[in-house]
């Protein structure tokens, strides 16, 4: 493998030397964001610095992000969830929108269609296919209809009126939707975690979350809506469950757990590590050493997989929603919520920099991607 | 469901999902995920008994929760109903003063 690699990029080195090509220009790495109002963020992590700061139609908060394979775009739920919008990351120009209602709900007549994504949002690995979970509402005059969810799926060239090329059939409460790395699987993230066929919708096959049943175990629960997983391509959160047997009058005992899925191998499995004692929202694996794990809310928690353990845990000032890790795996991003980025070791968790939004703006729901970029 | 009595559609499937035995399909969850929770707001307490798991203060962390509906009481809906809410105050720990109370539109 290490003669591979070398012969590979003398290889490289020789075109390079030959002729501008544009596989000569280095990739960096970058972090992507959003921060209210309606703003999407790149920033350079190792200048500490924002690279740039794009303004994207719609109003609220930015939410999910995912970025095209080479980088070059960016697509952002925007507009209080109802839409979904393309952003060219070189020109800043807009380049694709979705509007998941029928038209301007504020003026429709009866029996339109509202539709919301609360945060499932997923790119195909070829990066011509998104796929955004929706929940629809048919207003009517007298009451409002919940119809079923659902993922729409649109083609990435779909252009400035992109309509959806197909509709699939989407468990209820689903959250994250995320697709494994050879595009065939597509993970909806609810009650209990399905596979589902992303060409028609139908179910494959269902791992329990809160259906799973243990003796003496509540049944877990898990919240969680930052796809954050490109650097390793594993899912990985938290959940929680209680021990019921503490005897007689005496309180059930909150455990924590992890819930790790290998996008790959689509390896499941989860495990409870501790008894509860910080909450985490939301957990990154490292892509250098596979087995330790990073979480955040009001703490940062390292833990080891294979010990099943917590390594260390250290208080952050704030609180912080999702977290992201650098390719190298030697740092690690805190992210949402307020309107920093805490960047610490990811070693020893040390605050080791930070980066702050202009104007204190907040990050609030937005996702922290990853992206390299010539 | 003795002293109560539907008088439109929506009570009249409430009452038959109660019949049907889907009030199963609502949980809540394990632990309080923050500092409130979307069907019972107004957590003051954190899983542990104290306050240092929870949102604190309320500006650290107001627009992750506020703008995603997760405080469908306290704030207000600015997914639907008041989409501008806090469309002035982009930062709430500066911006906090900015925000009012809202009214129905006549």
């Amino acid at each position: 493998m290490k003669t591979k690699a070398l012969v590979t990029g003398a290889a490289l080195l020789a075109l390079c030397a030959t002729m501008f090509s544009p596989l000569c220009v280095q990739a960096k790495e970058y972090i992507l964001t959003g921060m209210k109002p309606n703003r999407l963020v790149l920033i350079d992590p190792a200048k500490r610095a924002i690279a740039r700061i794009y303004t994207i139609p719609g109003g609220g908060s930015p939410a999910g992000i995912v970025t095209s394979p080479d980088g070059k775009t960016a697509y952002v739920t925007t507009n209080h969830m109802g839409s979904l919008v393309g952003i060219d990351l070189d020109s800043g120009k807009e380049v694709f929108h979705a509007d998941f209602s029928d038209g301007d709900f504020a003026d429709v007549s009866d029996g339109a269609l509202r539709v919301r994504s609360f945060y499932g949002l997923e790119i195909s690995p070829d990066g011509k296919e998104l796929f955004v979970s929706e929940s629809p509402v048919r207003l009517l005059r007298d009451e409002y209809k919940v119809e079923d969810t659902r993922i729409a799926v649109y083609r990435t060239d779909g252009g400035m009126a992109a309509e959806p090329v197909r509709l699939l059939p989407l468990p209820r409460r689903t959250t994250n939707i995320m697709m494994s790395t050879d595009g065939t699987k597509l993970y909806a993230n609810s009650w209990d975690l399905y596979t589902l066929d992303p060409k028609d919708g139908k179910v494959l096959k269902v791992d329990k979350i809160l259906n799973w049943q243990r003796k003496n175990f509540a049944p877990p629960g898990l919240f969680n809506v930052w796809n954050q997983f490109e650097q390793a391509h594993v899912f990985v959160t938290p959940y929680y469950t209680a021990r019921t047997d503490t005897g007689s009058g005496k309180p059930p005992v909150p455990r924590t757990g992890l819930l790790t899925l290998d996008l790959k191998t689509g390896d499941f499995h989860m495990n409870e590590f501790e008894d509860s004692s910080a909450i985490m929202f939301s957990s990154v694996l490292s892509p250098v050493h596979h087995n330790e794990v990073y979480s955040v809310f009001k703490t940062l928690t390292k833990n080891d997989l294979e010990k099943n353990k917590v390594i260390k845990r250290v208080a952050l000032p704030h609180p912080y929603y999702c977290v992201n890790i650098s390719g190298d795996g030697r740092e690690v991003y805190a992210a949402g919520a307020g309107n920093d980025i805490g960047v610490y070791s990811a070693d020893t968790l040390r605050r080791i920099g930070e980066i702050k939004m202009p104007g204190g703006a907040d990050l609030a729901g937005a996702w922290i991607r990853m992206v390299e970029r010539p | 469901m003795k002293h109560l009595k539907p008088i439109n559609r929506k009570a009249e499937q409430i009452e038959r999902s109660a019949e049907e035995g889907k009030v199963d399909e609502a949980q809540v969850m394990q632990v309080v995920a923050g500092c409130t929770s979307v069907f019972d707001p107004g957590w003051e307490v954190d899983p542990f008994g104290g306050v240092a798991a929870l949102c604190q203060p309320v500006e650290a962390d107001l627009y992750g929760c506020a703008d995603t509906c997760w405080w469908p009481a306290q704030v207000p809906d600015t997914i639907n109903s008041y989409p501008d809410w806090n469309t002035a105050a982009p930062s709430a720990e500066r911006d906090w003063r900015k925000l009012q109370t809202v009214f129905p539109k006549k």
